[in-house]
């Protein structure tokens, strides 16, 4: 196993690490499928409102490639399809029925496996509606069929600080998880599995699994990130990755030739400690968060999630949720108190002198203002890169720049937008013009 | 609620775009936030910020100039009254020093303000913090005898031409507080060097104030003789009870700035760091250059560390980040040239004793080059991506 610790990052210590037992949720009445966290889709529907879809029916597809397919995680009828500004899609939601009826695809064992040619292997998974699991990067598209990946990199934490627990997952799924490498096998040789220093504790059991232990400081685990460190030419940029769940998702389809259903959850609020909660696939956030004051924040990853409305349901790639408190008051003297509580990874208030669990709510804590140059965004990137300079090249137009100064690199982990002390949204800037960029490759 | 969120809320409306004093709308937006920090919620992630916004950071250079404030001021007391020949007590050093003091610093927070103002509400930006600083650097170079109307004269030219033309704040190429002092310095020479440096002093026969660094050795001693003849010993260059502009004297209060910069990660310790090893390596230099006996070449590396404005300068001028390289290697050079530069100047061109002023503003120019050679060498070390 080899080690990664890159020096940069996130370190501060935030409170609300969810709890490490387990429970089960109740069936909901409706479960979602979202289409606002699937990088780049351009989504067409293939249901109408009040259809009868049975678990596994397909209800919209990519209209990019038609092949890749979003299917219903639940029997029931399409209760209401949710559109968003200029008719962009949003969610499609099903009203559950008391029993699931599945789409049946035949059951593939380890010896089908081998036996399975390579095409009609793909074909299953994205019939199944689960090859979107396999993500390409630098762009973070559906990963290409077409072209044989140089690594596929195995996720074993999610997006966010308090993401499920990779041996809670794991615990019980462990035969799985080798079929679902032996899957990825399939498509390349180099498999790297990556987990946090704090996860490897309680994932003893497939330790011989794991191929790389990354350190414990935010975003290290981010597939970008891991690349970004274990890369030696430019052909390993389009390596793919599949977090965790997602791999188990498509390795019980394989087997059981049924959509999965459950995945794992956590919520995180403040100094509560949730318990990991196993739940239905797209359920409402209501379900999810429970009870939370009026006026939170509810985010997929308080990172590099995205804001959610509590009455909508959580999304096919989403884990996580992080409820954020409300905006306090605006502060009398703000600036010119000692500010012991007030976290920073600077040290201009007197917090950084302290080693304790810190709570940020979701506000700026400031204004915007003209990048500075305090190179504040440098030192927290945690894959070298120059945010404020390739800001500056993006907003100058020259895409040509910004990719040599390593745009492309960039894991999106939002860390130099957290530390601006201008507020400017550098992560959000970034994105986007790596996702001009992607599109215009695309044609 | 609080009385003075009252009164800003029953203001609010006469300032917004619909009502009577729009065009004033930056300095009310900049007065309120002054009084109540604003926090809006996060629209796009990531959702949590940090807590450090431009306030606090430019806060934390204004502290770290306090130092040198409340020490130029009782200098300021403590020379007047040498050069009357009567001894003042600390309080009433300080007291006469401040009264000298404080108008040059409302003055310039004054008319730079006005500028600023005027500027935003044209341009309909707030007011950026950064001129807090500004405001407070500038004075802190001037000599204390400097008539007000040159104060005045000095921001005006350093906010409009050194910062505001640009575009404000984050795009200035020269630090603004040093443009106004180079303006001012070329501008009216008589009334920023030669023997009128104490305050108070006027109409007392036999003052010479000249700073340490005009001075020179004749008849064969040697430089730091001449200088402990004239009252700079090595103690006092170093704590800075002589004669000088009001910030700068003091190598020991510049050195508490400095270290407060860099211990908050404010000022780059790169840019200091570097300025100073610049400094001490040709100072170095041309003291073992023959032939350069009684002149400043051969004072050596301390002497030239607490004379004069470097420390200053290169605690408190170089390491504003806008017009300072925005990488690492850069700010290494960057810092190192400074020290370098200044030496130069001090030695080889005896028409401007002070070479620090000139060696950052010139070095200012120079950053964006600095940058762009670091980058194109990060760029060949990086692994393609296109």
């Amino acid at each position: 196993m080899e080690t990664l610790a890159p020096s940069k990052g996130f370190k501060l210590k935030l409170a609300g690490k969810p709890d490490t037992s387990v429970i089960r949720l109740a069936r909901p009445a409706t479960v979602g499928v979202s289409a606002q966290d699937i990088p780049h889709i351009r989504p067409k529907l293939l249901v109408k409102e009040k259809e009868a879809v049975k678990t596994g029916t397909p209800l919209f597809c990519d209209k990019r490639e038609p092949a890749i397919q979003y299917v219903s995680p639940g029997t029931g009828t399409v209760k209401q399809i949710r559109f968003g500004a200029r008719r962009r899609l949003l969610e499609v939601v099903i009203a559950l029925d008391s029993m699931d009826d599945f789409v049946e695809f035949d059951p593939v064992s380890s010896p089908d496996l081998v036996k399975l040619p390579d095409q009609e292997l793909i074909d299953r998974l994205k019939q199944g509606g689960v090859w979107q699991s396999l993500r390409q990067l630098p762009a973070r598209d559906t990963a290409d069929s077409a072209t044989a990946p140089p690594l596929i990199i195995v996720c074993l934490n999610g997006n966010d600080l308090f993401s499920p627990h990779p041996g809670r997952v794991l615990e019980d799924n462990i035969p799985r998880f080798e079929f679902g490498l032996a899957v990825l096998k399939r498509f390349c040789d180099r498999i790297v599995v990556a987990a946090r220093t704090s996860s490897m504790e309680q994932l003893n059991p497939v330790r011989h699994l794991i191929t790389h232990q990354v350190s414990d400081s935010y975003p290290a685990w981010d597939p970008g990130a891991i690349l970004y460190h274990i890369k030696e030419k430019a052909e390993e940029n389009t390596a793919w990755y599949i977090h965790v769940q997602d791999l188990l998702h498509l390795a019980r389809f394989l087997q059981t030739g049924r959509y999965p259903v459950e995945t794992m959850v956590t919520v995180t609020r403040g100094e509560d400690k949730k318990p990991h909660m196993i739940a239905r696939r797209g359920a409402p956030i209501r379900l999810l968060a429970g009870n939370f004051p009026a006026g939170s924040l509810i985010t997929t990853g308080r990172f590099n999630g995205r804001k959610v409305d509590p009455d909508t349901h959580l999304g096919f790639f989403e884990t996580t949720l992080n409820i954020l408190p409300d905006t306090p008051e605006d502060e009398m003297f703000g600036f010119l108190r000692p500010g012991l509580n007030k976290p920073t990874v600077s040290r201009t208030f007197l917090s950084c002198l302290i080693d304790r669990e810190v709570q940020l709510d979701g506000t700026l804590h400031g204004e915007e203002r003209a990048c500075i140059n305090c190179s504040y965004c440098e030192d927290i990137c945690p894959v070298d890169l120059m945010p404020s300079f390739i800001m500056k090249a993006l907003h100058g137009d020259d895409i040509e720049e910004a990719l040599e100064l390593g745009l492309l690199d960039c894991c999106r982990c939002g860390l130099c937008s957290f530390t601006c002390p201008s507020k400017i949204e550098l992560s959000q800037i970034l994105s986007r013009g790596m996702d001009t960029h992607h599109k215009d490759k695309q044609g | 609620m609080n009385p003075i969120k009252k009164i800003f809320d029953l203001l609010e409306y006469d300032f917004s775009d619909a009502g009577k004093f729009a065009k004033l709308g930056p300095l009310f937006d900049a007065t309120k936030t002054f009084f109540f920090l604003p926090s809006p919620k996060t629209r796009l992630g990531p959702f949590i910020r940090d807590h450090l916004d431009l306030k606090r950071y430019m806060s934390v250079v204004l502290l770290s100039l306090m130092p040198v404030l409340f020490f130029g001021m009782y200098n300021t007391g403590y020379q007047s009254g040498l050069a009357r020949g009567e001894s003042l007590d600390f309080w009433s050093a300080f007291l006469s020093g401040a009264w000298v003091v404080l108008p040059i610093i409302i003055v310039s927070y004054a008319v730079g303000l006005f500028w600023e103002i005027l500027f935003a509400a044209i341009r309909r930006h707030p007011i950026s913090e950064g001129f807090l600083v500004t405001g407070m650097l500038f004075p802190l170079t001037l000599p204390p005898t400097i008539p007000l109307w040159q104060v005045a004269l000095g921001i005006s030219f350093g906010v409009v031409i050194g910062k505001e033309i640009f575009g404000g704040t984050g795009r200035n190429i020269l630090n603004p507080a040093l443009t106004a002092r180079a303006f001012v310095f070329f501008s009216y020479p008589v009334t920023m060097s030669g023997n009128v440096w104490v305050a108070g002093a006027s109409g007392v026969d036999g003052i010479t104030g000249a700073t340490a660094l005009a001075v020179t050795a004749d008849g064969g001693s040697s430089l730091t003789a001449t200088l402990a003849d004239q009252g700079f010993t090595l103690p006092h260059l170093f704590f800075g009870l002589v004669p000088g502009s009001i910030g700068e004297t003091s190598a020991l209060c510049c050195l508490i700035g400095a270290a407060i910069l860099m211990i908050t990660r404010i000022g780059n310790y790169r840019i200091i760091l570097g300025g100073i090893a610049g400094l001490i390596l040709t100072a170095l230099l041309t003291w073992l250059l023959p032939g350069t006996y009684g002149t400043w070449a051969d004072a050596g590396p301390i002497y030239h560390l607490c004379a004069g404005g470097f420390l200053f300068g290169i605690s408190f001028m170089a390491t504003d980040p806008v017009s300072a390289p925005g990488t690492n290697p850069g700010r290494w050079i960057f810092g190192f040239l400074i020290g370098f530069l200044t030496v130069i100047l001090r030695v080889a061109n005896p028409a401007f004793a002070e070479g620090v002023m000139l060696a950052i503003l010139f070095m200012n120019v120079f950053a964006p080059l600095l940058d762009h050679l670091v980058m194109k060498h990060r760029i060949s070390k990086r692994i393609p991506n296109v």
